[in-house]
């Protein structure tokens, strides 16, 4: 975990480096300050290390991650400091990435159990089906769709029911802002404790707030499911059959085992232990494809931070958020081994 | 005698391919999804052509531009106008943006999704397999860091890593293209590796090595030819992904100073400025189209995986 996170941090160091030094360092000048510019950029000559060898620049970068220094952008959408930035964007897609993958689960599991039990049926072809569209359609294609389907004339839907964009609607919310909407230090709207205005408006009891919330993430975590669902539920489906085929499942049906039970306790428990390592691949598809997904519905999350990042030239924007992309990767890698070796005792590190 | 001998392994070499090919083929058309795909791949992959070939037939094209025009018109003449969908629709498939006709510049687009995403496989997949085929045969040490490497490259997902490399090499197409070559032979290594780890333990391989073969040799001709096939599999499969993340890429706007480069993403980027005016066919038909492919390449590695993967074949 740590020579992997090291080792990104190198690359993105590198990638970095194809940057001219003074445009690296003309990120770091504030229009609005006081200070002379050319002073302001002397500065961050020296606080990159950016007069130093190559090495030297890299222990000087280390340094500043350590620190939780990511560099500034300055741009319409956000001006400050990348950290900080993160910190804003980041609870929004935290909060798609948990009901998405919550979602898939509660469907897959349940489905998959059902599909693997009936190899060769209608629904395992449907199923077959639903997943072939779910590996050849491309997110944003399928986010457009939804934009069509739940926008203007198709379904005659009022707008109200699943926006098109957003968080929460401004009318939703309450009309003096309450003391934990605020950002006590900046007075920017912003929820706590959590910062995820679903969670947080559900443990100040303001149901309509998170009902509000709740309908902004609908189509954006059809969005994300659609792909997920198709890879998790081939992948019980086939370890289903396969776990079917075992002795211990013979011999449970021998001794008269009922049939629920065989399927229940012995094949689908069985089957689920790959599927937890598959799940460490499926949060990899979820962060590529919270990219599109904020993108298109203009959910104010990591991904939309990260393309806008790269549309503006926003360098340490690019660079701050593919390195959380990558420790929430890492971390999650970690918490599924930790699953996985809870889920099958014969596995132990 | 040494030059008979070779000819003769050459002529046995052919022999057995000739043989295996027509095993292969008949195997594969068993399938009717797999045939389906063949069928849809190849249909694609002359598509292309039929534009790389005769551009003329096909609309007006603006040499800076690389757009295809209606006849008469070229970029300076086409303000922004609606897209209009009655322009002999079988053809054309109606216009986007400017009156770019949807159907030619699809096939248009063709060439270089296909072109560029078949030039990026081969680099990635060859990449790929010479380090996973050494990581996995040379063991020990040099298998552990050649594998933290690659496990550094897949410790961030795809889309924003592809991002973050196309950001920085310079954001133009052929910057996207290298940079997805950069990142995309990591899986390719991963898959060779493990199959030469389990190449590595037969003992035909001991015979090799007993016979006196080094150990380049060995995974020279050993190793590699014999890890060729679940990789030429993950390749086809890999097409299919590669074309998928061309399109989001162009889409999201990461490719810059190509705006009016004939791409499937590129195509729906014209179209999104009129769907809130219900306008769907800009949007609904490159994607349908690149879906198409998509299944019909995926159907296609799907069989070629059920025949080469010989622990998969019932």
């Amino acid at each position: 975990m740590i020579p992997t996170l090291f080792g990104l941090t190198l690359l993105m160091f590198l990638l970095e480096r194809a940057i001219p030094n003074s445009i690296l360092a003309s990120q770091y000048v504030n229009p609005q300050s006081t200070v002379p510019i050319t002073e302001q950029l002397h500065n961050a000559y020296i606080q990159l290390g950016l007069n130093n060898p190559a090495p030297i620049q890299f222990l000087y970068y280390l340094n500043d991650i350590f620190h939780g220094n990511l560099g500034y952008m300055n741009t319409s959408y956000y001006s400050g400091s990348v950290s900080s930035a993160i910190l804003q964007y980041f609870p929004n897609t935290a909060q798609l990435v948990i009901f998405s993958m919550a979602v898939t689960l509660v469907i897959a599991i349940p489905l998959g159990t059902y599909i693997g039990a009936r190899p060769g049926s209608v629904a395992d072809h449907a199923s077959r089906v639903f997943s072939i569209t779910g590996f050849a359609i491309p997110t944003f294609w399928l986010g457009l769709m939804l934009q069509i389907a739940f926008g203007k004339g198709v379904l005659n839907l009022p707008i109200s029911v699943f926006p098109l964009g957003g968080v929460v609607s401004n009318s939703a919310l309450p009309s003096p802002l309450p003391s934990w909407l605020l950002n006590p230090t900046s007075g920017a709207l912003s929820s706590s404790p959590t910062h995820m205005v679903f969670f947080d408006a559900m443990l100040h009891g303001d149901f309509a707030l998170a009902e509000n919330a709740f309908v902004h993430m609908v189509l954006p975590i059809i969005t994300l499911t659609y792909a997920l669902l198709a890879g998790l539920l081939r992948f019980i489906r086939s370890g289903m059959v396969d776990s079917a085929s075992k002795e211990y499942v013979k011999t449970a049906r021998a001794k008269g085992v009922p049939e629920r039970m065989v399927i229940r306790t012995h094949i689908r428990k069985n089957a689920m232990i790959p599927a937890v390592t598959v799940i460490a691949l499926l949060i990899a598809d979820l962060l590529g494809g919270v990219v599109v997904t904020e993108t298109i519905f203009g959910y104010p999350g990591m991904g939309l931070l990260s393309v806008n990042a790269a549309i503006t030239d926003e360098i340490y924007g690019v660079v701050g958020t593919t390195l959380v992309f990558g420790v929430i990767m890492v971390v999650a890698n970690l918490v599924v081994d930790v699953v996985y070796a809870l889920l099958d005792p014969r596995i132990r590190y | 005698m040494n030059v008979d001998l070779t000819r003769e392994k050459k002529v046995a070499r052919q022999h057995v391919f000739a043989r295996n090919s027509g095993a292969f083929m008949r195997n594969l058309l068993k399938s009717g999804a797999a045939t389906a795909g063949l069928v849809i791949t190849v249909v694609y992959l002359i598509l292309g052509l039929l534009d790389a070939v005769y551009p003329q037939y096909l609309g007006v094209r603006n040499d800076h531009t690389m757009l295809v025009f209606l006849p008469g018109q070229s970029i300076s003449s086409a303000p922004p106008t609606a897209p209009v969908f009655n322009q002999g629709w079988w053809y054309y498939f109606g216009t986007t943006t400017s009156r770019i006709p949807i159907f030619p510049s699809m096939l248009a687009a063709l060439q270089y999704d296909l072109g560029y995403a078949l030039l990026i496989v081969l680099v990635g997949a060859g990449i790929g397999l010479l380090f996973g085929a050494v990581s996995g045969y040379f063991g020990g040490k040099v298998d552990e860091l050649m594998m933290r490497i690659t496990d550094i490259f897949l410790s961030v997902p795809l889309i924003p890593l592809a991002i973050a490399v196309t950001f920085f090499l310079g954001a133009t197409f052929v910057d996207m293209a290298y940079a997805l070559m950069f990142v995309s032979w990591p899986s390719f290594a991963r898959l060779a590796r493990g199959e030469s780890l389990s190449l590595k333990s037969l003992s035909y391989m001991e015979a090799a090595t007993s016979a006196g073969s080094s150990k380049v040799r060995n995974v020279w001709v050993h190793v590699i030819p014999n890890v060729l096939s679940p990789i030429f599999v993950q390749a086809s499969l890999g097409v299919g992904r590669i074309v998928l993340v061309f399109a989001t890429l162009f889409f999201l706007g990461i490719v810059r100073g190509a705006p009016y480069m004939p791409e499937l993403g590129k195509l729906m980027v014209f179209g999104e400025p009129w769907l809130v005016n219900g306008v769907w066919w800009p949007i609904v038909i490159p994607g349908l189209f690149l879906i198409i492919f998509i299944v019909g390449i995926n159907l296609f590695g799907d069989g070629l995986r059920d025949i080469l993967d010989p622990k998969l074949r019932r």
